[in-house]
């Protein structure tokens, strides 16, 4: 029976086996949107994806918390409130890397921990996520973090090994996705496996980025008052940039807007940035991070911190890739570990 | 709390206000389904989230104790944006609750033990909720000792409660100590006169000199402004108390209460702790383990 949780899909078949995801939901996959840049898009075809992407700038956890929604619209003259009633429609994420596939997984666990979030939740259980693998270019550092490889949070995922896909199983709904398209599968050979085994070594060969993970909770500690945070709090510009692109970052804010009639308006949860001064705000006046430097230490701290063992960053490179001030994450860890100079 | 979703307020009606300082309001409300007023429990030093709709919400401490009285009283400072608006409400206004969050005092740990309370300025808020638990089950703790200080006598919160126990406290084992920082301030002079081992002119640390010598089986509990904390823990320290033996409750930016959306975040990559669910109180120890907590 194992043998069935591994199959293999030639490249001529994804085409239509995109097709007929169609009744699973609408596909969003990555699309080159300019030179360098990509972003996860609802296609209609696989034909006006990039499958061969190295990042999209914003990660895919947009489908799941949104940028800016409402919880709820109030009417203050009836005293009464009104929930919105998560009605997203079933979606198809093709193409999702490991790197945010764990940071999905993550996620889930803040939001469905001890308060279950019913918007993520419902969403989540919409959505049908196909992995695939994928080269690392210069930024990417998930292997240091041990987040290149996906055990599960997906449906289907893709190994590209060369002309086909080893497709592995990471779920029965994903199961039933090969069972309802079994003429497009085959099964997996010895050769393929050795293709495999090619494509894994040239994939695990070709990073050129690592941060030591080793120990980096007690260094980070030891290193809370290094000039090091001086050094990069000078550099940063306070954009929040880095936190827009991450595929962890999930802080929010709660704001209401009222309505011209002053009467009605809603309630609403937005991405925020603990990179923006007005975080540790509280009222009365006292800021307990009021320097970037505070912020961007905060910053690494949280993400060298561990949950559950694992840790807060996928090392997709993308906060390094985004920042408009060039301030490089693994960089600073190294500098606090006396690396580099 | 709502079922579906942690963000979802209850709906609560003003029943009272009461101004006690130019900037401070006591509020009672009650809940308006009987279910929310039968479901709401919690502990002193428990927290909820205040909202008023179109502008929005802010963390208060509840500063009682949970008892068979129906409905909350909360201690508002007029201090931002949404305590703003609730000091603009009246009596009969409806208000939105959401909570109670975070952990509260450890009341049944510390059964048994002396209390040493601490409170600067509004942080008598959730001490105040200790001293009411402690009273209600006075059989349970031994003796209780309170230091409050305060910037002027105007300034001084449950001013009516605070005098009766600095005059009458020790007849329900309660010692009120009281220091005020305003040196031309003449009605807490005059207390000063009236009971000197009791009252000082000068900053809350300064009442540890007035204190008896420390019984080995006590606690201390702490509430007050964040530049309150490092001074009092000295003093603690001095007086021979373990980092397990101190509890303080700590403020925070705090936009959701469940530790999801960042803003009360604290500590390193070795500590990180979020202050509304993994507390807002914290034992010594806890701060010692986590940078940038007090």
């Amino acid at each position: 029976m194992t043998e069935q949780l591994y199959k293999i899909l030639s490249k001529e078949n994804i085409e239509q086996f995109s097709y007929s995801l169609r009744s699973s939901g609408k596909i969003y996959a990555p699309v080159k949107t300019s030179k360098e840049s990509h972003s996860f898009k609802h296609v209609e075809s696989l034909k006006e994806a990039d499958l061969g992407y190295t990042r999209t700038m914003i990660p895919p956890k947009k489908f799941f918390i949104s940028p800016s929604e409402t919880i709820f619209t109030f009417n203050k003259e009836n005293e009464e409130y009104y929930e919105i009633q998560a009605t997203d429609e079933p979606l198809v994420l093709f193409g999702v890397h490991p790197c945010d596939l764990n940071a999905l997984n993550l996620l889930a666990k803040v939001y469905l921990e001890s308060f279950t979030d019913k918007y993520y939740n419902e969403r989540r259980e919409n959505t049908t996520i196909i992995g695939i693998s994928c080269t690392p270019d210069e930024h990417c550092f998930c292997k240091s973090t041990g987040t290149d490889y996906a055990k599960d949070g997906f449906e289907l995922f893709l190994h590209d090994i060369g002309d086909r896909y080893l497709v592995r199983v990471g779920s029965l709904k994903g199961y039933k996705l090969l069972e309802g398209n079994s003429s497009l599968f085959t099964d997996v050979t010895e050769e393929d496996i050795e293709l495999y085994k090619i494509a894994e070594n040239e994939r695990l060969g070709s990073f050129t980025k690592n941060l030591e993970m080793s120990g980096l909770q007690e260094m980070l500690d030891l290193n809370y008052d290094s000039p090091v945070w001086e050094e990069y709090g000078e550099k940063c510009l306070s954009c929040g940039s880095c936190n827009l692109v991450c595929p962890r970052c999930r802080c929010y804010d709660v704001q209401d807007h009222m309505d011209l009639n002053l009467n009605t308006g809603e309630r609403v949860r937005k991405w925020y940035s603990c990179m923006l001064q007005e975080h540790g705000l509280v009222a009365g006046g006292h800021n307990f991070r009021a320097t970037s430097k505070e912020r961007l230490r905060n910053r690494i701290n949280c993400k060298g911190s561990l949950k559950e063992d694992m840790p807060n960053c996928v090392g997709c490179g993308r906060c390094t890739t985004y920042c408009p001030a060039e301030i490089d994450y693994v960089e600073i860890i190294q500098k606090l570990r006396g690396e580099i100079q | 709390m709502k079922e579906n979703n942690p963000l979802s307020p209850m709906k609560a009606r003003i029943t009272e206000i009461h101004k006690m300082t130019d900037i401070e309001k006591l509020i009672t409300l009650r809940f308006q389904d009987p279910k929310d007023e039968e479901n709401f429990s919690y502990m002193p030093g428990q927290f909820v989230k205040l909202g008023v709709m179109g502008v929005g919400e802010a963390p208060i401490s509840i500063c009682t104790a949970k008892s068979d009285e129906p409905g909350l009283e909360l201690c508002i400072r007029n201090a931002g944006r949404v305590t703003n608006a609730v000091h603009r409400q009246n009596v009969g206004d409806t208000i939105w609750v959401r909570g109670p969050y975070g952990n509260g005092f450890p009341m049944e740990e510390v059964e048994g033990k002396d209390l040493l309370l601490v409170a600067g300025g509004l942080g008598i808020a959730p001490i105040r909720g200790v001293l009411q638990y402690a009273l209600q089950h006075r059989e349970r703790f031994g003796e209780i000792s309170f230091l409050y200080g305060v910037r002027c006598y105007d300034l001084m919160l449950y001013k009516d409660e605070i005098l009766d126990y600095f005059r009458n406290g020790e007849e329900i084992g309660v010692k009120l100590y009281l220091s005020y920082e305003d040196k031309e301030d003449e009605v807490c002079y005059g207390l000063e006169c009236e009971q000197d081992d009791r009252c000082t002119q000068g900053m809350v640390t300064k009442l540890f000199s007035l204190l008896d010598q420390r019984k080995k089986n006590s606690v201390a509990l702490i509430g007050g402004p964040p530049i309150m904390y490092k001074f009092t823990v000295m003093e603690l320290e001095k007086m021979g108390f373990k980092p397990e033996e101190v509890y303080m409750t700590l403020e925070r930016r705090m936009r959701c209460g469940v530790g999801q959306c960042g803003h009360c975040i604290v500590g390193t990559g070795k500590s990180i702790k979020y202050v509304c669910k993994d507390g807002p109180v914290f034992t010594l120890w806890d701060a010692m383990n986590t940078k940038g907590m007090i």
